[in-house]
């Protein structure tokens, strides 16, 4: 996805703080290159080699130097800048702008933002958002759970019982991600799942309706996003064919290009899957701190046999 | 028109395409009674909007698609009814969710 410089102002990235100082009509430009760019060299007159694709970042050093050159030499290289095509400029600790700059944007149409950040803190974070806000995105349908911090998000069919399983882990001290719709985004070699913006925090639960799930079971009953652990497939408890009986293949999923564990949990009336999923979800754990239940137990029995067998051979 | 693509077995396909009409687009109640007319069937039933597709039977679903007045989604179900289905959902979307 490519972002566009007024998702700079999202609220995806509220860490960055920043303030149209011109260009409030033209923030729909996008960025072609989803990373920073301090322009010091460009400014000096070498523009060969300008990553023009991407946001500049503008400081007290590129301003100081600005500062030693007379004031047409100036407004040239401010004009040479903007003529490359940046998406947009940035000036950090809520520097002025300098007549020269805002003409320059003016005149190419660009974008100029500012904050209070530091300059280096500023590419830090506008390096982090920019990461975000280009990640590559699916929506799926499933319900996502932070567990006890394993996140956990749970599809199966329509009226399997997503939602109500979903408000038995709330109810047990678990958080709400996303109630039946999750954003899954790419970031780095994880996915980070979380809601669509309309219906965050909301859930609705068959018979009763939609639930504004904070209002009832308190502010930590929902997060905003989770990192996804696992998915817990849900099936109808009839097909019995589904499913390893003892869990000793862990089986994996391909979403954007992540591996992310998978299990699948047959559902049948009556049984509570609160229970099961919770049981699920802290197996994946305790397996990931190195300890195999399954492999455990059966070096156990396979050692109990090996004695068993040594004794009828006396 | 509704699309009919006959599939091997019984596994009918239907689509159609349809536009929010109703002024203040798909809000809660039109919400409610999409995915109540659509949970009446067999059928898998989704809406496709901007390459997102939702379940027509998930009310969360139906309302995070941002259903605004005059956008177009597409109507698809596949199961043994089918078109019955997408013949529902749409004359809801017709009918402007009764508004």
């Amino acid at each position: 996805m490519t972002p566009l410089v007024q998702d700079l102002m999202g609220p995806r990235a509220a860490d960055l703080n920043l303030r149209v100082a011109w260009g409030e009509e033209v923030l729909d430009r996008p960025i072609p290159e989803p990373a920073v760019n301090r322009p010091g060299l460009a400014l000096t007159g070498f523009y060969r080699y300008f990553a023009h694709r991407r946001v500049q970042i503008c400081g007290l050093a590129e301003m100081n130097y600005l500062k030693t050159l007379d004031a047409s030499t100036r407004a040239e290289r401010w004009r040479k800048l903007f003529e490359a095509g940046i998406p947009c400029l940035i000036l950090a600790r809520n520097l002025r702008v300098p007549a020269e700059l805002l003409a320059a944007a003016q005149a190419r149409r660009t974008p100029v933002l500012r904050t209070a950040l530091q300059t280096s803190r500023l590419a830090q974070v506008a390096a982090r958002v920019l990461d975000d806000l280009s990640a590559p995105m699916l929506r799926v349908q499933g319900t996502t759970v932070d567990l006890h911090g394993i996140g956990v998000l749970m599809e199966g069919p329509p009226g399997i019982g997503k939602s109500e399983i979903a408000l038995g882990l709330i109810s047990r001290g678990c958080s709400l991600v996303a109630d039946d719709v999750t954003e899954l985004r790419r970031i780095h070699n994880g996915l980070i799942a979380t809601s669509v913006d309309v219906t965050r925090y909301h859930m609705e639960i068959r018979g009763i309706g939609i639930l504004h799930v904070p209002s009832l079971f308190g502010v930590a009953s929902v997060r905003r996003e989770k990192r996804l652990d696992m998915v817990v497939r849900l099936v109808p408890g009839h097909r019995a064919d589904i499913g390893s009986r003892i869990g000793v293949e862990p089986e994996t999923i391909e979403i954007l290009g992540v591996a992310i564990p998978r299990v699948t949990v047959p559902i049948a009336p009556g049984r509570d899957a609160t229970l099961v999923i919770r049981a699920a979800a802290l197996d994946f754990r305790l397996r990931q701190l190195g300890h195999d239940a399954v492999k455990e137990l059966d070096e156990h029995i396979i050692e109990s046999l090996t004695r068993g067998a040594g004794r009828v051979h006396d | 028109m509704t699309e009919r693509k006959p599939t091997p077995g019984s596994l009918r396909e239907a689509t159609r395409e349809v536009v929010v009409k109703n002024p203040l687009g798909i809000h809660a109640r039109p919400a409610a009674l999409l995915v109540r007319a659509a949970s009446g069937f067999r059928s898998d039933i989704t809406l496709e909007k901007n390459g997102q597709s939702v379940s027509a039977k998930s009310i969360m679903g139906v309302m995070s698609l941002a259903g605004y007045p005059g956008s177009k989604m597409l109507v698809r179900a596949r199961g043994p009814d089918a078109e019955k289905a997408v013949e529902a959902v749409a004359e809801l979307f017709e009918k402007r969710f009764h508004e």
